[in-house]
């Protein structure tokens, strides 16, 4: 049996106990109290992890539904230099995967940091390939790239978006609030192994709201008709480039919008701005004899001269102010109607000149020249329209031909459009829908009424004049079976950059006009940039006109009056 | 009464550990569903790209006009008409509009 511990021993295992026990209380009010703050900072640190989301990015479609432009998660690939071991080897395995040079992925790899990019946004597949092949000090992430399916269709209104996945150019830019999706951070906790266990707050824990939907006025059908026929006649004329905008009169609404050359959207680096400009809104021309169709309604508008009024042609030559004014033919005595049917320079620019320069400049403005459109795009030009102060001695007679003005193609649709609309200007727009991610509508575009610029019965008078263009003028190629068409050529000189006067080898060619003309569907332009060889508007544009009117009203399903009368007459349904 | 007391407050202590490791459990279950769920959604999107870019009016052309042998309708070769949809009696009725196809102008009638 143990002897009995002594008083003095029993003191001093008991004060042993007592510190020790004070050492564990004095350590425990440290941790808890003295440093809480700060240890419960450490911890969480530890324990959660805070991840930045992003909302994807919203799709565009066309007027169907059909989708043009879509985000998807591609892994971009990653190396941490410090944990490689040979970093040749493994630049070797990866360059056939990556499809980059194995010298300079070993360059990256050889780089003296904790972390460096070999390759980002592949292909889908390529992160397959990659998955099946795992290496040490090799990551794998997933981003946001977007894509456009439909490869270079529609290119030039849709635009770009940046490497991370901002909107650059097109409709990517205009509207990139709507189109970005929500960025959010949240707070998730994780076990030992850095695995995430369980939302802290489950309210933090939903998605970020992805971007907004837009729904197009464009049909890729149409899109389609317009890229192709336009790429032909660009080819055919051997031209610098060509334009074409098809528009509904009625609504303003632009169905097809066509730039050629066209651009690929997914691989839009190696090019510049050169390629991907939109002309249709950034490219000022001067319009030549179409703007003779907006004197010809200024001018009956004003009841200046009817279209039987007598116009003498001066034989093709014209002295006005030290200069002479031509025409491409000897006309002597011709009504107005004839003026613009033959497109008389001299013809028009008496014209002009009895309408004055005031009534001239208003009606110009009022018909949207010198001012945007306002269409729903970025870079739009304004064009050049200078003020009557500033106007010289012949600048009346030259406006009044198409010279001396500066327009863009979506200008002169538009003004063309409000004649085919009975004299109603109608902003265009590209845009009719903008939708949530549920597919509710959040905003709906409807068409926007600018301005009357002239009277529904100068607008019938405009578009005889216009349909005698076509019938027996100088825009007869333009023509459309079963189709009343009404429209007016242009054939302009451009500036030559070096002499500063008008070159005789460079021209812009076009034709505008609408079709039915009785009940307007559609009102197109095409404007073709220095065609080589043959450069009339009649003979480069107007072709173009025809092939694109025929081939849409028929997806349309307009039908023709003629087609019904010959139905009839064979009485055959 | 002090047994069943203890033996309550054990149960209560067990219930309250299997809890939180339910918890602990079931979050691992919704992390894996998630991340299946993000799978196939990528999966679905990848295929809404590809179905896109195969409906594409370019890929289809080409395909008709090269594999096919198709080609575009000529010139008068397509004749849209308006006709009183079947049944419609209404003299004023608002009229279909129907599409009609054929090859030969001439053969028109017969």
């Amino acid at each position: 049996m143990a002897a009995p511990l002594s008083r003095g021993r029993r003191y001093v295992t008991l004060l042993l106990l007592l510190c020790g026990f004070g050492v564990v209380l004095f350590r425990l009010a440290t941790l808890q109290v003295l440093q809480a703050a700060e240890l419960t900072v450490k911890a969480d640190r530890q324990h959660q992890k805070t991840v930045s989301l992003e909302g994807v990015r919203g799709t565009i479609v066309d007027r169907h539904g059909k989708m043009l432009a879509m985000n998807l998660e591609v892994p971009s690939v990653f190396g941490v230099p410090t944990a490689i071991e040979s970093p040749a080897r493994t630049a070797r395995s990866l360059s056939p995967v990556l499809r980059v040079r194995a010298d300079e992925l070993e360059r990256k790899l050889r780089q003296d940091r904790g972390f460096v990019w070999l390759a980002r946004k592949l292909d889908p597949e390529q992160g397959r390939q990659l998955e099946r092949m795992p290496m040490e000090g090799i990551g794998v992430v997933l981003e946001g790239r977007r894509f456009y399916p439909k490869g270079p269709l529609l290119s030039h209104v849709l635009g770009f978006a940046g490497m991370d996945g901002e909107g650059l150019e097109g409709i990517e830019r205009r509207y990139e609030s709507h189109l970005h999706g929500e960025k959010r951070v949240t707070v998730l906790q994780r076990d030992a192994l850095g695995r995430t266990v369980f939302p802290k707050e489950l309210s933090s824990e939903q998605s970020p709201a992805p971007g907004h939907r837009l729904v197009l006025t464009i049909d890729e059908v149409i899109q389609y008709i317009v890229e192709k026929e336009l790429e032909e006649a660009v080819a055919r004329a051997a031209a610098k480039s060509g334009t074409m905008i098809v528009m509904d009169p009625s609504t303003g609404a632009v169905l097809a919008s066509a730039v050629s050359p066209r651009f690929d959207p997914n691989a839009v680096s190696a090019l510049g701005p050169d390629r991907w400009r939109n002309r249709a809104l950034t490219d000022t021309y001067e319009p030549g004899s179409t703007m003779k169709a907006i004197l010809a309604a200024a001018v009956i508008e004003e009841r200046v001269m009817k279209p039987e009024t007598l116009v003498f042609g001066e034989q093709g030559r014209m002295a006005v102010a030290n200069t002479t004014i031509h025409d491409h033919e000897k006309l002597g005595w011709l009504s107005f109607a004839q003026v613009i049917q033959k497109s008389s320079n001299i013809g028009a620019a008496k014209a002009g000149m009895a309408l004055g320069e005031q009534r001239l400049y208003r009606y110009l403005q009022s018909f949207g020249f010198g001012e945007r459109t306002e269409i729903d795009l970025p870079g739009e030009a304004a064009g050049l329209l200078k003020q009557p102060r500033a106007w010289e001695r012949r600048t009346l007679a030259s406006i009044s031909m198409g010279q001396e003005i500066g327009v863009t193609p979506m200008q002169m649709v538009s003004a063309v459009a409000a004649i085919a609309n009975g004299g109603v200007l109608m902003r265009p727009y590209i845009v009719s829908e903008i939708r949530d991610a549920q597919g509710q509508a959040l905003k709906e575009v409807l068409p926007h009424v600018k301005r009357r610029v002239i009277s529904p019965e100068t607008a019938r008078t405009v578009t005889t004049i216009l349909e005698s263009v076509v019938t027996d003028g100088t825009g007869g190629k333009a023509a459309i079976a079963g189709f009343r068409v009404a429209g007016k050529t242009g054939t302009a000189q451009k500036i030559d950059s070096h002499t500063r006067r008008y070159s005789a080898s460079q021209f812009v060619s076009s034709f505008v006009g609408y079709v039915p003309a009785n009940n307007p569907r559609l009102a197109m332009i095409v404007v073709i940039d220095e065609p080589r060889g043959e450069s009339w508007g009649g003979t480069v544009a107007a072709p173009v006109f025809n092939c694109v009117g025929e081939r849409v009203l028929n997806y349309l399903g307009v039908s023709s009056n003629e087609a019904v009368k010959l139905a009839m007459a064979s009485g055959k349904p | 009464m002090r047994m069943l007391a203890l033996f309550i407050g054990l149960c209560l202590v067990f219930l309250f550990v299997w809890e939180r490791v339910d918890i602990v459990r079931v979050g691992y279950q919704v992390e894996r569903l998630k991340a299946e769920k993000v799978r196939l959604e990528r999966e679905r999107d990848q295929l809404r790209v590809k179905f896109s870019a195969l409906s594409a009016p370019d890929r289809i052309a080409k395909m008709a006009t090269e594999q096919l042998g198709m080609v575009p309708p000529q010139k008068g070769q397509v004749i849209m008409v308006q006709a009183r949809p079947a049944g419609e009696s209404h003299p004023h009725a608002a009229p279909a509009e129907v599409r009609i196809a054929r090859n030969d102008l001439s053969s028109w009638g017969r």
